[in-house]
């Protein structure tokens, strides 16, 4: 029998070249309010990598919303190369070889889109067909790999390429708030791309199917994550409620629960798990809901405490972390899970 | 169906019975096999573990293949199984806990055994090591303990045992002792006791500073629960 179900065939991952613990950021743009300061240094994040500003005479980046917008573009047209190329590579392709393009971002909205930078930049063919998706959020990734992987069924053989792109280092509102200093200490700029095709030949590849997905979305927290306009601060700013991590984890158990029983499985039959790294408190909450182990999520965790939260990419650096590990065997199942504005959670089912 | 036990589930309690002393890989898969009920479909709350067990029988392994990792491997996701049954598991034990059944006493959340009861773990002794009571022993006995029984291999008896906190109680009529254990324990929050049982299992190798999540990341779930919303309701009257 034919089996059409797609298959993640490789991943690639980038980030800007530098990188910062912490400390440093409080140290670079003096940030001395000892409540602020304990958001940055306990947060389970030790260094990311970002695209920052150099401090003002106040101590202060100075960016208007115009030089953030610019910031996303170039940081985007310079990691988003290098993670498709990581991607491509392994497998002896090339961007010629593409078929299908589809870039998930919320940093920054550009007409056109990041699908159409990269195609100039990297020489992808013109007949490549390509879709944006923009402004999901943290979730998005799996909002993207939903219609990749349908794409890649409906078009056996073919090669379809999702990339993540985010430059959260884009979406900084500096005024030395509460709220805005929860975002600046948590979200950090990656890159990551995969190559998903469903073809026969395929076959013997040690690559997981998709085998499906489901959604959760939570319309009575609809405002608990949120990047919106600042009028005082002339730019868009993020916003996350303080309970949204364990009204988050109350519900997982939800699109979890409909995705197994989906394919006849218990949640003991799932050898990995690839949650997004979020941050500290909603994967606790996720894990003591859905009874899964630290050990379940150590490269959520690791992640986070690497790169901090890379937004719609984030579970896919964990993926790769996966894989690098070599404890991954065939026959075992996987469950992505990704959480993020709407409010909403997003889970595919993966196997070996 | 079942060769090295029985098993009975009808109400809120279900038993299981170990018909065979010394554990061998069928006994392991049967174990498994009642895990997966008690997953999956049972209603009951209680988990009671009757019988006595010699640990593990070597005899019983192809003599022609060199014991590898793996079937311990296999033996320790049955006992942290277990420990994680979504009931409260008791275990009774009737005259011998030695090696791999105290490994799985130690693993259960309530204890009792009948006053000629032995508990001992010989593996050291043997040259190999008791599982991962290496890890749950002293979290019971304390190091200082947990160091003498398991490189003396020297038998603990009933008395000592309930002393130690290796068990609850101690009854020459383990029915009684059971039920009493059972009425003792009374209604619970099932959500509740998981959760309470699963901070506790961790809560001597969590950070500090992680501990606390932890903790509000369970409350939030036990609070959000009926029975939690029910006492509130009583209690604002």
């Amino acid at each position: 029998m034919l089996d059409s179900r797609p298959r993640i065939l490789s991943v690639g991952t980038a980030n800007p070249p530098e990188r910062y613990r912490q400390e440093d950021l409080l140290e670079r743009y003096r940030v001395e309010d000892p409540r602020l300061r304990s958001l940055f240094t306990s947060s389970h994040i030790r260094t990311r990598h970002l695209y920052l500003a150099p401090a003002g005479a106040d101590g202060a980046p100075h960016e208007s919303q115009g030089e953030l917008l610019k910031k996303h573009r170039n940081g985007a047209m310079e990691i988003g190369p290098q993670a498709v190329t990581k991607c491509l590579e392994p497998l002896g392709l090339t961007v010629k070889d593409i078929d299908y393009l589809c870039c998930i971002t919320t940093t920054g909205f550009l007409a056109p889109g990041l699908t159409a930078l990269l195609m100039k930049e990297m020489g992808f063919r013109e007949d490549c067909s390509r879709a944006d998706i923009v402004g999901m959020g943290c979730n998005a990734g799996l909002n993207g790999l939903n219609p990749v992987a349908s794409w890649a069924m409906a078009n056996p053989g073919k090669n379809a390429l999702m990339v993540s792109i985010e430059i959260c280092s884009a979406a900084y509102v500096f005024d030395y708030t509460m709220r805005t200093a929860i975002v600046n200490s948590l979200f950090g700029d990656g890159a990551a791309a995969v190559l998903v095709r469903a073809s026969e030949r395929d076959e013997a590849a040690f690559a997981p199917k998709i085998l499906g997905f489901n959604s959760h979305i939570i319309p009575s927290a609809v405002g608990a994550m949120r990047f919106d306009w600042d009028d005082d601060a002339g730019k868009f700013s993020f916003f996350l409620d303080r309970d949204i991590p364990y009204v988050v984890g109350a519900n997982a158990e939800r699109p979890l629960g409909r995705l197994l029983a989906a394919h006849g499985l218990k949640r003991r039959n799932i050898s990995h798990w690839l949650v997004h790294s979020g941050g500290k408190k909603v994967v606790d909450a996720i894990k003591y809901n859905i009874g899964i182990s630290e050990w379940d999520v150590r490269h959520t965790h690791s992640v986070l405490r690497d790169y901090g939260n890379l937004s719609s990419g984030s579970f896919l650096f964990s993926y790769e972390r996966l894989l690098h590990e070599g404890r991954v065997k065939r026959g075992d199942y996987g469950v992505m899970m990704t959480m993020g504005p709407g409010s909403t959670i997003e889970t595919a089912l993966i196997r070996w | 169906m079942y060769e090295t036990l029985t098993f009975e589930d009808g109400g809120d309690v279900a038993t299981i019975v170990l018909r065979r002393e010394r554990i061998n890989v069928r006994q392991i898969r049967e174990l498994e096999k009642v895990c997966d009920h008690l997953e999956d479909t049972s209603a009951a709350k209680v988990v009671v573990i009757r019988g006595r067990s010699l640990g593990i029988d070597f005899a019983d392994f192809d003599p022609k293949e060199a014991l590898d990792i793996h079937g311990f491997n296999k033996w320790e996701k049955l006992v942290s199984r277990i420990e994680r049954l979504p009931q409260v598991t008791l275990f009774a034990v009737d005259g011998a806990c030695v090696g791999g059944g105290f490994q799985l006493l130690l693993a259960c959340d309530l204890r009792v055994c009948t006053p000629d009861t032995a508990f001992s773990l010989p593996e050291v002794k043997l040259g190999f090591l008791p599982g991962m009571a290496t890890f749950r022993l002293a979290k019971y006995v304390g190091l200082g303990h947990a160091k003498r029984l398991m490189l003396t291999g020297a038998a603990l008896g009933a008395e000592d045992a309930l002393r130690l906190g290796v068990v609850d109680s101690v009854g020459a009529d383990l029915d009684a002792t059971v039920a009493s254990s059972l009425a003792a324990l009374g209604p619970m929050s099932a959500v509740a006791g998981t959760l309470a049982r699963r901070l506790l299992n961790e809560s001597f190798h969590t950070e500090p500073e992680d501990a606390i999540g932890h903790f509000l990341a369970a409350q939030h779930r036990a609070i959000s629960q009926a029975v939690f919303l029910d006492t509130l309701k009583k209690e604002r009257g």
